[in-house]
């Protein structure tokens, strides 16, 4: 479904995602993992196409030169100079790391502005999906964005990428500075939601044990680089996996 | 009770002409001045349409409302977009657009005390002893009005709440899919529109005189600081500060110090709190 090949991304000289080629099946839950600065948001900018309007911004600074080579392909179909705004009507939706809700919007509001590209019905239905999902976001539905925890931020800005109706759901470090428990409860929302909606989702993650289980394919990424990937048991019996990402040797 | 009366109807002609600015900046992170010259262009052709070609007096405000957006529009879509995140382009390309359109008025021959349009309502009331004409009524009540609709519209339709949250965080709209420029290009829009209602209200109070422009302009940018920049409900607040600050000085030190107001309340705010009563712009407070 969607897939990238042989991407790279410079940040004026600096290679930031080196020769980059994955791919994410439909009903895939892929797993993207790796150390901080292992290009990991990159990739997902770059995926989202937001990294064409980080590069838009950049020129427009006078800041850094961003280049981008390679492709990224939706159903096939190249979709490396489609802009944003069209990958996100195209299914490609991203819940970014450090979440960014709007803080000032309550819940609800936040999720209705994620329903922009949504019908009234398809807002409605999704919006009662979010709820069954995440109850604990029922008591809170008038809190503004910026009170809320972290998991209860998280939930939301996962519940406000699914308001725009994705095909593939990119979640940047979803368990970013959460408990343990929270971590448990976000990743199994995320793989019923998977099951649920039919759609597939790229994860990507610092530490690869708590998302471990419900991923089907996973690649693990170095400086930029994918050094290693397979299905979940493959990388599971791999010894240098096992040392490198769960702690075991 | 006169300055009650009279600083509410002050400050609500203020927060009509800030109104525009704040949201305009709110949105797009682009400051608009040429908001002045949107308020005159409007009144001219409202003047046109309702003196010139004849046209009942509604239509010709609806009709110029109508350019009015338009031209906003258009004044995005084909220059400010080219320098959009520029910050000082943005600033002297829309002022140059509102130099092109003032001084091209006043060159095209728009000058002087003939250009008036009619108030709404003829007639005053006493209001506590204070006569007040009805036009001044109902400019207050359309002006609260503006401010409830605007704040329903941001809070309850699709396209406002896709304003706001690309005011919120323009990444994260993009996301979701919102396109910033042409999000952008509608607030510029809404802005335009805003700046043309302020003028149909407040201008059958006086003539159509160019130099209004640059009064408007400074009034906007003076309400749009002390309210914190990209607040526009900030712009209101502060619209009845500057306006009761600047009633109350014509009442006890004279009418001739009302614009020293307007300046020492961009003064005092930058001294003191530089991100406005509301304002987001905390990294400015933190350079500070």
């Amino acid at each position: 479904m969607l897939e990238a090949k042989e991407l790279m991304v410079f940040y004026e000289n600096m290679l930031a995602l080196n020769n980059i080629s994955i791919k994410c099946d439909d009903n895939q839950i892929v797993g993207v993992f790796g150390a901080n600065s292992a290009g990991k948001s990159t990739l997902m900018y770059a995926l989202s196409g937001i990294m064409l309007d980080i590069q838009k911004k950049e020129r427009m600074a006078g800041g850094e030169r961003i280049s981008l080579t390679g492709d990224v392909l939706l159903n096939n179909k190249s979709i490396m100079d489609v802009k944003p705004s069209l990958r996100a009507r195209a299914g490609i939706v991203l819940c970014p790391e450090r979440r960014r809700l709007f803080k000032e919007s309550s819940v609800i509001e936040n999720l209705r502005i994620g329903g922009y590209l949504a019908t009234k019905s398809q807002a409605k239905k999704t919006m009662e999906y979010i709820m069954e999902v995440f109850p604990a976001l029922q008591t809170l539905r008038n809190r503004l964005g910026g009170f809320l925890s972290g998991g209860e931020q998280q939930m939301v800005a996962i519940g406000r990428a699914l308001m725009a109706q994705p095909k593939v759901l990119l979640l940047d470090e979803p368990l970013l500075g959460l408990s343990p428990l929270m971590q448990a409860t976000l990743i199994k929302a995320t793989k019923a939601i998977q099951q649920e909606t039919n759609i597939s989702v790229i994860v990507a993650e610092q530490y690869a044990r708590p998302v471990f289980p419900i991923v089907d394919y996973a690649y693990i990424l170095e400086n930029g680089a994918a050094v290693m990937e397979g299905t979940r048991d493959e990388l599971m019996d791999n010894p240098d996996v096992k040392s490198a990402y769960f702690g075991v040797s | 009770m006169e300055i009650l009366v009279y600083g509410t109807i002050n400050s609500v002609s203020l927060a009509l002409m800030g109104l525009g600015f704040a949201m305009v900046y709110g949105i797009s992170r682009v400051p608009n001045f040429a908001h002045g010259a949107l308020y005159v262009i409007c009144g001219f052709v409202t003047w046109t349409l309702f003196q010139k070609l004849g046209l009942p007096y509604f239509i010709a405000i609806i009709l110029s409302l109508g350019v009015n957006g338009v031209l906003g529009m258009l004044m995005y879509r084909f220059v400010l977009i080219r320098v959009r995140g520029m910050n000082i382009s943005e600033i002297i390309a829309s002022y140059a657009i509102g130099l092109i359109i003032l001084e091209g008025l006043r060159f095209g021959g728009f000058r002087g005390m003939t250009y008036t349009l009619p108030v709404f309502m003829e007639g005053s009331l006493m209001i506590g002893g204070v006569p007040v004409d009805y036009h001044r009524i109902v400019m207050t009540i359309i002006g609260i009005l503006l401010v409830a609709g605007l704040w329903l519209f941001t809070h309850h339709t699709r396209i406002g709440l896709a304003l706001q949250g690309m005011a919120q965080d323009e990444r994260a709209a993009l996301m979701l899919g919102i396109d910033s420029d042409f999000m952008a290009m509608l607030a510029m829009g809404f802005g335009a529109v805003l700046a043309g209602v302020a003028a149909t209200l407040i201008m059958p109070l006086g003539n159509i005189v160019v130099e209004s422009g640059y009064h408007v302009l400074i009034m906007s940018i003076a309400v749009c600081i002390v309210g914190g920049l990209g607040s526009w409900m900030g712009a209101f607040f502060a619209a009845f500060i500057i306006g009761f600050a600047q009633i109350l000085t014509v009442v006890y030190i004279g009418s001739h110090f009302q614009m020293v107001v307007a300046i020492l309340a961009i003064i005092l705010t930058l001294i003191l709190k530089p991100s406005g009563l509301f304002g987001q712009q905390k990294e400015l407070e933190e350079r500070v």
